[in-house]
């Protein structure tokens, strides 16, 4: 194939090197890599093994050379092989043969599943290549070929490199290559044909034996015998008789609370198409000869179930849609959208003007209405529609996004209290949560998500469930509107929100579910402070509450805020005026000033009279056996104002405040000064409990190590405890000492609240109205993930796959890095997503498989087994080795998938049949088989002959030939003799 | 400054509060420390004497919570230690667990002549694993090692309740400056080695069950904001 006498012969004119030409350069260049990367000489590994180009590693090492400005790429591609002890070898071998040419002979490793493609066609561990660099080079013309491939001939040659070098030619998807390889005295060429249409000689066995034969010219006769493998592969694609049972959920069949087989609070999973596209099964023949089977134009004893060697592989669907990603992926996509709520609902703030509206008429019915006494008889399952009522008013019912049955399923779901007449205790149900223990669970720790049974949890998975069957983003913005109106609603007429862990804010959880815990916490202290309101007005018929005139009792739509506010500040006012007969405050701590003044006074009041004589207020418990030092009257605890519950955003808020003071001495004091008040609520709550007590009484219940008692001796001889207050308390107007000083002796119940729930309230509220949709989206992302990795983990705890169950684990620690941040990049958060999705997929696969190859139905334990174990190596291994060919079971079921296919397509239209009958090949193959005509007809022959003369040396010839429906290619290796010609 | 408590590492680079602290002082990462243990066992004191190198008999009892800054160098990276000094009575329970979720490292401390203050160890090591984020370290400080005279607590049993509880212990005096630094400075290094574990191991949930302390030499943490 290769003219280099010509080209060789001007190199040997050139004498001056400094005027060395481009294609000497390149030459020399290449040897240097040669020599760079130790390839010089023949190092003799061990003989391949059986399978190991697929189970050991394959690496390459690459480096970039020019021809002129042409930029080539060297690659050296090798099997990685345990260090052989060469120093044990004879290194002066003078006649073994290089590796490669040995290697051409081995059969350990015909058809590889996973390989470059010379190491498929010849059977090579090592080999390096000269390439284009750039992917849309070629070397096209056959001169330039030609040169290319001398200089492979001349550095292999100067440099005694044994290892086959090979330059690639014409355009790159045609993987074209010539090489050489030269070892002492001999040389191997590496061929190749490559046609779209295969002449028809070529199409089997006898005529491919004819080329190899004559290509290889042997003069002998009898020829040596040429040893055969041959691999037909088999393409199954139409399972039609195996319907993919999974159908995407029917958008429109909405039964009580299924949406297609979908309840709300569930998350779909699983492909909507069959993952698995393809399955491939090669019949292999690995050792023949020549004359044991016929394989000519008009016959062939290849019969595919008769082959000794069946494998099979699986082609996977490139991202089958799945149910589970594609929900998780599109409530993403809400999180890059733009749009205000008002925006997207195209009415604008249907709050304000409802509530506009309310107050008219309401400022109208106040002068008309006769004052009932308010009766909070108000179920819940009227209210979560008075709501709705309200949006629907303002915009029309044909342009609300969600219609009223899905609106209404949603709602009871999320509110189940909402269906009893009678509103729960809200916060219960979720203390004694036999759950709470379990990793599972507790994964909202790990994401910041929410508990999975919390209403925040639910809230997202509704949102997600209607972002993508319900209206998209429109539903999601009606939905959250309504959602905010509920919770407005619950605020002002003192119903808990349900779902929701009692008590301060759980800082572990999602800002959202802090929020809504924080709404509660102001409802919780409302309801008792109105309750107990109620029954001191039950208690004094006679003093009509000056409040309530007017109050349309509490049928108040979610619209009436300002009203109720307004009210609130009429109440104040009215109680105000009562502020003599003190037993009506009764507990409440209610949010206005007038309360402090009120507690002023009577501080000033305390202050003009003797403290001892005060009547003690507000006490809990007696504490231990103490008593004030100055009296000897019992020490009380007093009852004390809780401190204020916090959201996580608050905290940071007030730290910030409280950093920004900085750290100087003033600062520190500055700081100490604000969290005050605290301390000072409960000196007064101490000095109401315990009249007549000091400073000292106070630390010793409050902060005991700052009283100090010591044993002394007095004058008469006894010991006496002594005790004072330690040396930082009595720094001179030190903080304890100022506040000791301010503090009235003002009950708790009268003091100024510390907790403003009113202000807290509202704060929230406005703050979740302010959400757009894409912020509401970031809040409850990690809800949505932590959801979709638990169904993740339910769904595979079926399949009980080890390395499914690995990568689960593997998202989790992921996701947990990855949401612990304030503000998660959104790649990362795709990444997540993305890694959900594949986990789907692949339990999908598995499903799949499982179904086709009917796992299942397989009644003996033992077959069973084996076929799941089958079919799991399916899913990891790129091909599979089917125990007991065609006669296994295995095999027997693969046959029977090929056996249906075949019926069916013999029902398919004529038209198509005419097609399928076109070549001989097909028509050959049709009459006898079960099969389809193979998509693939591999062949390799080998044999040892002398070349190029009868007294040449024996040297290993080898062709590869592969024949599909697109292309048919020949890949020759055929090894001469250098010495003897 | 941030100091925002659910942000478990607020590195000078993490674009929420980057731009706000670079402006503010020149570091590389931002580590929040909180100092906890009971009343009068030394905490404030302590922090004195590492931000400012002072010692006074009394400081006034701490009303909530209050910080100190203090700034160091390790591996060529300028660390800003935001120590916040808590109040230990009882009633400041609730308002200082708050800030638990934002620090990345807590020193724990008693007073080793005042045996109620190391029964609480156990309480407040409890308080931690509740309110705090996963990853955050702990260090045992027994503190006022320099009353030996009136000590009630041996470093034996200190050493044994650190080894149960699996932080890392030191007995320390804040008058007499003994082991002040060392205790600040191994608590950062500790942060730094878990913090360049989780950012080397692209699997923590395999190799998670390693354990204890390697002093490696700590890569410098990239500028990114790391999982920790």
């Amino acid at each position: 194939m290769a003219a280099d006498s010509e080209p060789e012969s001007e190199v040997f004119e050139l004498t001056d090197f400094t005027t060395a030409s481009e294609w000497e350069r390149f030459i020399s260049r290449v040897e240097e890599i040669l020599n760079d990367w130790k390839l010089i000489g023949n190092s003799l590994g061990k003989p391949l093994e059986k399978g190991i180009f697929t189970s050991g590693t394959w690496e390459e090492k690459s480096d970039e050379i020019f021809f002129a400005d042409f930029k080539f790429s060297v690659t050296h591609h090798y099997l990685v092989q345990e260090s052989t002890d060469k120093e044990g070898k004879d290194e002066v071998l003078e006649d073994v043969l290089p590796q490669s040419m040995q290697d051409l002979l081995c059969m350990n490793n015909d058809f590889p599943p996973r390989a470059h493609c010379l190491v498929r066609w010849y059977g090579l561990r090592e080999f390096v290549v000269l390439a284009p660099a750039a992917n849309s080079d070629a070397v096209l013309s056959e001169s330039k070929c030609n040169l290319l491939l001398s200089s492979v001939s001349i550095a292999l040659g100067n440099t005694g490199c044994q290892v086959p070098l090979f330059a690639q030619i014409h355009h790159k998807w045609r993987r074209m290559y010539v090489g050489e390889c030269q070892g002492p005295g001999v040389r191997t060429d590496f061929e190749m044909v490559h046609l779209r249409k295969v002449p028809n000689q070529y199409t089997h066995l006898s005529g491919l034996l004819d080329i190899f034969k004559s290509k290889i010219g042997c003069p002998l006769t009898p020829l040596p015998a040429v040893s055969i493998a041959i691999r037909l592969t088999y393409v199954l694609q139409d399972w039609q008789q195996y319907f993919w049972p999974q159908q995407p959920p029917d958008i429109d069949a909405l039964v009580g609370g299924e949406v297609g087989g979908l309840e709300f609070g569930k998350l779909p999973f699983g492909a909507c198409e069959d993952p698995i596209s393809e399955l491939h099964l090669a019949t292999t023949w690995p050792h023949l000869t020549e004359g044991i089977i016929v394989d000519n134009d008009v016959y062939s004893d290849l019969d595919p179930l008769q082959a000794p060697h069946w494998s099979v592989r699986v082609r996977k669907a490139d991202n089958p849609q799945c149910l589970l990603g594609d929900f998780v992926t599109e409530f993403f996509k809400v999180c890059r959208r733009k749009e205000s709520t008002d925006e997207i609902l195209g009415r604008s703030t249907f709050e304000e003007e409802g509530r506009e509206i309310a107050d008219i008429t309401h400022a109208l019915s106040k002068l008309t209405e006769p004052a009932p006494v308010p009766i909070h008889k108000l179920s819940v399952s009227n209210m979560v529609h008075t709501a709705k009522k309200k949006i629907k008013k303002h915009r029309g019912v044909e342009e609300s996004p969600l219609n009223n049955d899905v609106l209404n399923t949603i709602l009871l779901f999320l509110f189940p209290d909402a269906a009893s007449e009678k509103p729960l205790d809200g916060t219960s149900s979720m203390d004694n949560n036999p759950l709470s223990e379990s990793e599972e669970y507790n994964l909202y720790n790990q994401f910041k998500s929410a508990p999975s049974d919390s209403l925040t949890y639910k809230l997202a998975l509704c949102l997600c469930m209607i972002n993508f069957y319900h209206g998209g983003l429109k539903g999601v913005a009606h939905l959250w509107q309504e959602f905010v109106l509920e919770m407005r609603f619950r605020w002002e007429n003192d119903f808990l929100i349900p779902g929701l862990a009692s008590g301060a804010p759980d800082l572990r959880c999602c800002l959202l579910h802090q929020k809504l815990q924080m709404l509660n916490c102001c409802i919780e202290r409302k309801k008792a402070r109105d309750e107990k309101r109620k029954t001191s007005i039950s208690d004094n018929v006679t003093n009509t509450y000056p409040g309530d005139a007017g109050r349309p009792g509490d049928q108040l739509g979610p619209d009436n805020l300002k009203d109720m506010d307004k009210e609130k500040g009429e109440v104040g006012k009215s109680w105000d005026s009562w502020s003599d007969s003190e037993e009506e405050f009764f507990e409440c701590l209610s949010d206005t000033e007038e309360f402090k003044g009120n507690g002023q006074e009577s501080g000033k009041k305390g202050g003009l009279k003797e403290m001892a004589n005060l009547k003690p207020e507000g006490r809990l418990n007696q504490h231990g056996k103490l008593t004030l030092l100055h009296n000897g009257e019992p020490l009380y605890i007093p009852v004390t104002q809780e401190p204020a519950p916090m959201t996580e955003d608050l905290l940071e808020e007030q730290s910030e405040v409280l950093a920004k003071l900085g750290t100087s001495a003033e600062g520190a004091h500055l700081r100490a000064r604000m969290q005050s008040a605290c301390l000072l609520s409960d000196m007064e709550s101490f000095k109401a409990a315990n009249p007549g007590c000091c400073l000292e009484d106070f630390v010793r219940w409050y902060s005991p190590r700052d009283y100090i008692e010591e044993e002394v001796i007095d004058e008469k001889g006894n010991t006496v405890l002594k005790g004072e207050l330690s040396a930082r308390m009595k720094i001179p107007s030190n903080m304890w000492v100022e506040a000791w000083e301010t503090a009235k002796p003002v009950p708790a119940r009268r003091q100024r609240r510390l907790f403003d729930d009113t202000r807290e309230a509202e704060k929230v509220l406005h703050y979740l109205a302010m959400q757009k949709p894409a912020d509401l989206a970031r809040h409850l992302l990690p809800c949505v993930i932590h959801a979709a990795v638990l169904k993740v983990k339910e769904e595979e705890s079926l399949e009980n796959n080890s390395s499914v169950k690995k990568i689960i684990k593997q998202i989790i620690s992921h996701s947990s890095k990855v949401l612990h941040f304030p503000n998660p990049e959104d790649k990362k958060l795709e990444e997540i997503i993305h890694q959900i999705t594949n986990v789907e997929a692949l339990i999908a696969r598995a499903r799949s498989l499982k179904a086709k190859f009917g796992t299942e139905k397989c009644e003996q334990e033992e077959e069973k087994e084996d076929l799941e174990r089958f079919v799991s190596c399916l899913l990891v291994q790129p091909e599979v080795l089917v125990v007991g060919a065609g006669r296994g079971h295995a095999g027997r079921i693969i046959h029977k998938l090929f056996v249906n296919a075949q019926r069916a397509a013999a029902m398919a239209p004529p038209e198509e049949e005419l097609k399928r009958m076109g070549s001989a090949e097909e028509r050959r193959q049709n009459s006898v088989s079960d099969f389809p005509p193979p998509a693939g007809r591999e062949l390799i022959l080998r044999t040892t002959v002398p070349r190029p003369a009868p007294y040449s040396r024996a040297l290993p010839q080898r062709m590869y030939s592969v024949l599909t429906k697109e292309d048919f290619r020949l890949a020759g290796a055929f090894s001469s003799d250098t010495s003897f010609f | 400054l941030a100091c925002a408590p659910h942000s478990q590492m607020a590195s000078a680079t993490d674009s929420r509060y980057g731009q706000k602290e670079s402006s503010d002082q020149n570091f590389d990462y931002m580590f929040k420390i909180l100092i906890i243990g009971n009343s009068s066992v030394g905490k404030t004191s302590f922090l004195f004497r590492y931000a400012d190198d002072s010692f006074t008999p009394a400081f006034v009892s701490t009303v909530g919570i209050d910080f100190k800054v203090k700034t160091i160098y390790r591996n060529d990276k300028r660390i800003k230690l935001q120590i916040w000094d808590t109040a230990g009575q009882e009633r400041y329970r609730t308002i200082t667990t708050a800030y638990y979720r934002g620090a990345m490292g807590f020193i724990l401390m008693y007073d080793i002549t005042n045996e109620e203050s190391f029964n609480a160890v156990q309480d407040w090591s409890t308080q931690i694993k509740t309110y705090s984020w996963d990853n955050a370290q702990v260090l045992l400080v027994g503190n006022k090692c320099d009353m030996e005279d009136e000590r009630v607590v041996s470093s034996e049993r200190g050493r044994q309740l650190a080894d149960h509880l699996g932080f890392e212990f030191f007995e320390a005096s804040a008058k007499d400056n003994i082991n002040v630094k060392q205790t600040f400075e191994r608590l950062v290094d500790v942060i730094c080695e878990k913090m360049s574990e989780s950012l080397d191991t692209a699997d923590p949930a395999v190799t998670g069950a390693k354990q204890g302390p390697q002093l490696t030499d700590q890569q410098a943490p990239p500028h990114q904001d790391c999982a920790c």
